[in-house]
C-alpha cells in the first residue's frame, strides 16, 4: 500500500470520525442518536480492519470507494445503516440446486459498491 | 453615600489584611461593623452580611483554569489510560504508539480523536498521523495553545 492510500484511508476513517461526532438522528429521539453514533464507529472499526491486509490496488480501490459511497449515501438520507437491496430475478437457486453457481454469480454481480464488505451468502 | 461607606470597608479591609498580627486590627474592625451595619440598614434589599471584597469593584468573567504542562500531561495520560487497547502499566510519556504499544495506524486516529475531544480544539489530518506518542501530543497541544515553560 502506498503512502498516499495510506493517507486517504486514514482521512477517511477520521472523517466518519467527524460525522459521528456531529450526528443528529433523523428521528430526534436522543438514544437514537447514541444507538446510530455507537454503530457508525463500530462498523468503521470493523470494516476497515477486515481490509486492512489487502494489497491488490483493484480492491483497495473498491474498497475506498465503498466507503466514500456509505458516507455519501448516510449523510444524503441521514441513515447510517446500509441501504438494502433486492435480489436479482432468478437470483435464488432452484429447488434441485442444479443453477447454484450461476446464481451466485449473478447475486455477486448485482451488489452494489457499498455493500462490498458485507458477507451476505 | 454607599459608595463612600463602600470605599471606607474596602480601605478598612486593605488595612487590616496588612495588619492582621496587630492589635489595631481590633479597632478598625469595630468602624467596619459598624458601617456594615448602616450599609445594611439603609439598603434592606441586599444581604451584606459578608465583608464586600474587592472583587465587587471590577467584572469577573468565567474562563477555563488555565493549561500547564503537566496538566496537559496528565490528562493525556489519563485519556490514553481509559482506551481499553492500552496497558495501563506500560503506558509512559515516551512510549510510541506503534512500536511500545503494538498498537496500528487506526488506533492511532482514534487516540488522536480522542484528544481532540478532550481539549476541544481540531487537529488537521496532516499533523494527526505524525503524532506517535504522548509526548508527541503534549507538545503539539503545548504549541498550539501557546504554553511555554
Amino acid at each position: 500500500m502506498t503512502a498516499s492510500t495510506r493517507r486517504t484511508v486514514l482521512s477517511l476513517y477520521m472523517r466518519v470520525f467527524r460525522i459521528a461526532r456531529s450526528w443528529q438522528a433523523q428521528s430526534g429521539v436522543a438514544s437514537d442518536t447514541e444507538t446510530e453514533k455507537k454503530y457508525m464507529l463500530q462498523e468503521a472499526s470493523t470494516l476497515f480492519r477486515q481490509n486492512q491486509q489487502l494489497t491488490d490496488p483493484e480492491s483497495i480501490k473498491r474498497c475506498l470507494e465503498e466507503c466514500e459511497a456509505r458516507i455519501e449515501i448516510g449523510l444524503h438520507y441521514r441513515n447510517p445503516y446500509p441501504r438494502a437491496m433486492h435480489l436479482p430475478p432468478l437470483g435464488l437457486a432452484t429447488q434441485k440446486g442444479r443453477k447454484l453457481r450461476a446464481q451466485q454469480r449473478l447475486r455477486k454481480q448485482a451488489k452494489p459498491v457499498y455493500l462490498q464488505s458485507h458477507d451476505d451468502s | 453615600m454607599a459608595a463612600r461607606v463602600l470605599q471606607h470597608c474596602v480601605r478598612t479591609l486593605r488595612l487590616s489584611s496588612g495588619h492582621l498580627a496587630l492589635r489595631a486590627a481590633v479597632v478598625p474592625a469595630a468602624p467596619l461593623h459598624r458601617a456594615l451595619s448602616f450599609y445594611s440598614a439603609d439598603r434592606r434589599t441586599r444581604c451584606v452580611n459578608r465583608i464586600p471584597s474587592l472583587d465587587v469593584l471590577c467584572r469577573q468573567y468565567g474562563h477555563l483554569p488555565p493549561l500547564t504542562l503537566e496538566s496537559i500531561e496528565e490528562r493525556v495520560l489519563y485519556v490514553l489510560k481509559l482506551y481499553d487497547k492500552i496497558n495501563p502499566e506500560k503506558l509512559q510519556a515516551t512510549s510510541h504508539f506503534m512500536k511500545d504499544l503494538g498498537l496500528d495506524s487506526l488506533d492511532q486516529v482514534e487516540i488522536i480523536m480522542a484528544m481532540e475531544d478532550e481539549f476541544g480544539f481540531e487537529i488537521p489530518d496532516g499533523e494527526a498521523e505524525k503524532l506517535m506518542s504522548p509526548d508527541d501530543i503534549v507538545q503539539y497541544i503545548a504549541d498550539k495553545k501557546d504554553i511555554y515553560e
